[in-house]
């Protein structure tokens, strides 16, 4: 019914405002008709309201018209009449709304253009359902930047006592931030009341002797929250659209997991150098190894949340809601320390739970929480040890939740803390976080092997569901920040499979091959790769498509897609691995009797030629399936 | 179970093991599975327009294509900016060989190759023709399956 009633673009205003980012105006334009109707029905899938216009100048006009019409731009880059970029800058200069780039060209140059034209995004043809369903973090993170600035110099002048600051800035923040288009005001309200609870810390940090700080503090703490609001909404909507600020505890726990993970990947900032990055800029912080748009904004929101929590380990108690969220979120970048995320993890791993269950997935983040919290080392050494972890994990507990433990333990074992419990925690259904992607890729040149090794033992027990499980809980791998790995990418086919009960064996056994693997060197990697490679999309490419590992080729896109792309990428998490007739293949595998071993479907998968502007049909896609395939 | 129903869904099956098959060999790719998510009661021939949409325009392209190569020879400019268009096509359809062929012209382009973008645009054409044969195929054997079968539309 809905569907038919957004379809005809009859949606209540009133609903919509309710039900943000449902009913969000969407403004497409796209030469191709193909891709443009293709586009509507994916948005309209969505639940976004959707105007489409193959001509850049109809658009203009439109817009111009009306800039309250719509809240979302997402127009082509090549187009007959009107160069992208060109409407990318007049929409920005004009009406100031948000711009996403769309193209078939994934070239390094043509995307960092995009951005420094502008865009808040840069999506890849063919776009996938998943990226779109996190468009509308652009929306919010636009008004939420905007009002953030404004309460700053509010701030700022009202600085003087520390005190009354607080409560200045409390108020202010309450009251007194623009509603630039009287919009969401729902969404406003509840960032309000994020912020009242910065207000409670910084009183907190009042007795801390970095008062001077505070203002600084404050502004990232702002920004922080944005980026962690917004991705706490995307990762509820992805949980399975809940209220987003309904759910934002119960991540906490993970928080000091991202510690362990992230404090190694960012062993080169230290957390008051993190606060002292430029505020407005996540695409450096995303530098630090998180490459997909989530990650960058868990770091954002990560950062200053760890360095609070170091600061004020009252923090995270002050800030239920946002801690939960942050911690979901902060998981590509922690910076705590390790006893107090312990405590966290500990303290939180109830609610975790409670918040996770319904997704059926909860279960597992707890068990990753606890054999996070039981070993309390350094990222390595905890990263060896949640792997051992894992493997004993399962053992203790049920079955039913074995299998949940294999999501994160995966994610654990592959290195990457971090990642994986964000990706438990945050995505249960859909995916990994791009936390640690790099770490991902490390790891995976150290692991594949093992993995691969370990592929043939595993028999390919997945039948076709699996694959089509895959297939569907593709959109969920990407929907944030997309720093797919191998294992988490794996399991996440397998957690949407219900449970998997199967793989806990299979994990058990790939765990006991391949876990324990201390060569994990996602500290090194990630940080110097990304660092170097802002917006270097394509040398990123290049550089996982250099290295062995099949896994890191997607890593790779996904790393040059979010650093290119800066603030927030959407992760063009293709799950295009999966791809070329290796998805059908297993399905129907009965029918067409096509050897269903991994080797057959690797060679089939192989046989995708390379992309290289996109990667979406790499050899590395086809390795990738069959890696996670063993799992 | 009666016999129609039987057929029905033979005809079903078959339909999806073409698609299998077609899928399997790298013509459609998954992001034609995602075009066939996105087919519902709301829009119960949604597949079928898009990929008529998809014919209609290529061949449009690819006729701009096959004048420029003789219009504006050596051009690789204007070649590679058409050719980028179907490429788009291709890519939102899931048309993967298309597609990839697609790419290779553009290599050539860039490495301004003549021959090579002419061999290549002819494999663009060959690939076309193919993919158009398999979809109407299974576009058949959907419409064969009838509404049982267009309820159970081969879905991977």
């Amino acid at each position: 019914m809905r569907a038919a009633e957004e379809r005809k673009g009859v949606v209540p205003a009133a609903r919509r405002r309710d039900q943000f980012p449902v009913g969000m105006r969407v403004l497409a334009v796209d030469d191709d008709p193909v891709c443009l109707k293709v586009l509507e029905t994916l948005l309209l899938r969505c639940q976004y309201h959707v105007t489409t216009t193959n001509q850049a100048a109809i658009a203009l006009k439109m817009l111009r018209e009306n800039r309250d019409m719509f809240d979302l731009v997402i127009s082509d880059v090549h187009m007959p009449d009107m160069d992208g970029f060109k409407l990318l800058e007049l929409v920005g200069l004009e009406m100031d709304l948000p711009v996403i780039m769309l193209s078939v060209n994934g070239e390094t140059k043509t995307v960092l253009k995009g951005i420094t034209h502008g865009a808040c995004d840069y999506l890849l043809k063919p776009v996938r359902i998943e990226e779109l369903r996190n468009i509308w973090q652009h929306v919010i993170r636009r008004k939420f930047s905007t009002r953030d600035r404004a309460n700053l110099d509010f701030y700022e002048e009202c600085n003087k006592p520390p005190n009354a600051d607080s409560d200045h800035v409390h108020g202010h923040v309450t009251c007194g931030s623009p509603d630039q288009s009287g919009r969401p005001s729902k969404k406003r309200k509840e960032y309000c009341s994020e912020e009242e609870d910065e207000g409670e810390v910084n009183t907190q940090d009042i007795d801390d002797p970095s008062a001077p700080k505070k203002p600084r503090k404050y502004r990232l703490y702002l920004k922080r929250l944005s980026a962690v609001a917004s991705q706490q909404v995307s990762i509820v909507a992805a949980l399975g659209g809940r209220d987003p600020f309904l759910h934002m505890g119960g991540f906490e726990g993970l928080q000091g997991y991202q510690a362990f993970t992230s404090s190694a990947a960012l062993s080169s900032f230290t957390p008051h150098g993190l606060l002292n990055s430029p505020r407005n800029n996540p695409a450096a912080l995303g530098t630090q190894g998180v490459p997909a748009s989530k990650s960058i904004q868990t770091m954002s929101g990560s950062h200053t949340l760890n360095h609070s929590i170091n600061d004020a380990n009252k923090y995270h108690l002050s800030l239920p809601g946002n801690q939960k969220g942050n911690l979901g979120q902060g998981l590509a970048t922690s910076l705590g320390q390790t006893q107090m995320q312990q405590k966290w993890i500990h303290e939180e791993t109830d609610d975790l739970s409670t918040i996770l269950s319904g997704n059926g997935l909860s279960n597992g983040m707890s068990g990753t929480l606890q054999s996070v919290t039981s070993s309390p080392l350094l990222p390595q050494e905890l990263a060896e040890c949640t792997q051992a972890k894992i493997v004993s994990q399962p053992s203790i507990r049920t079955s039913s939740v074995s299998s949940e433990h294999i999501e994160g333990a995966v994610g654990v074992s592959s290195g990457l803390l971090e990642s994986r419990v964000s990706q438990q925690s945050t995505i249960p259904l859909s995916g990994f976080s791009t936390n640690g992607l790099l770490i991902h890729g490390s790891f995976n040149n150290t692991c594949a092997n093992k993995l691969g090794g370990t592929s043939s033992s595993c028999a390919p027990a997945r039948s076709s569901n699996d694959l089509m499980v895959a297939r569907d809980t593709k959109g969920g791998a990407s929907s944030f920040g997309g720093a797919m790995l191998l294992p988490p990418d794996t399991e996440q086919k397998y957690l949407n499979f219900g449970g998997g009960n199967g793989l806990k064996q299979k994990f058990d056994d790939r765990t006991a091959d391949s876990l324990f693997d201390p060569k994990f060197v996602w500290s090194s990697v990630p940080s110097s790769q990304l660092a170097s490679n802002i917006g270097a999309h394509h040398a990123m490419s290049q550089r996982w498509n250099n290295s062995s590992s099949n896994s890191s080729n997607i890593g790779a896109r996904m790393i040059g897609q979010a650093t290119s792309s800066g603030s927030t990428v959407i992760p063009q998490m293709k799950t295009d691995f999966l791809v070329s007739g290796d998805m059908s293949m297993p399905k129907n595998a009965s029918d067409l009797s096509i050897p269903c071993s991994f080797d057959g479907l690797l060679n089939s998968i192989v046989k995708v030629e390379k992309d290289d502007v996109t990667f979406s049909d790499d050899l590395g896609c086809g390795d990738f399936y069959s890696l996670g395939a063993c799992i | 179970m009666s016999l129609e129903r039987i057929v029905s869904r033979v005809t079903s099956n078959q339909s999806r093991k073409l698609a299998g098959i077609a899928k399997y060999r790298g013509y459609l790719d998954e992001q034609f599975c995602q075009v066939e998510d996105l087919q519902d009661e709301a829009s119960p021939n949604f597949v079928e327009e898009v990929v008529t949409l998809f014919f209609k325009d290529s061949g449009r392209l690819m006729s701009n294509i096959e004048q420029a190569l003789e219009k504006y020879p050596r051009d690789f400019n204007r070649w590679d900016t058409y050719m980028q268009q179907l490429k788009g096509s291709c890519s939102s359809i899931g048309a993967s060989r298309m597609k990839n062929e697609c790419m290779s012209f553009r290599d050539s382009c860039g490495q301004g190759n003549v021959e090579g973008c002419m061999r290549s645009f002819q494999k663009v054409k060959r690939e076309h023709a193919v993919l158009r044969q398999k979809l109407e195929s299974y576009f058949q054997l959907l419409r064969q399956a009838g509404p049982a079968g267009a309820a159970t539309r081969p879905v991977m």
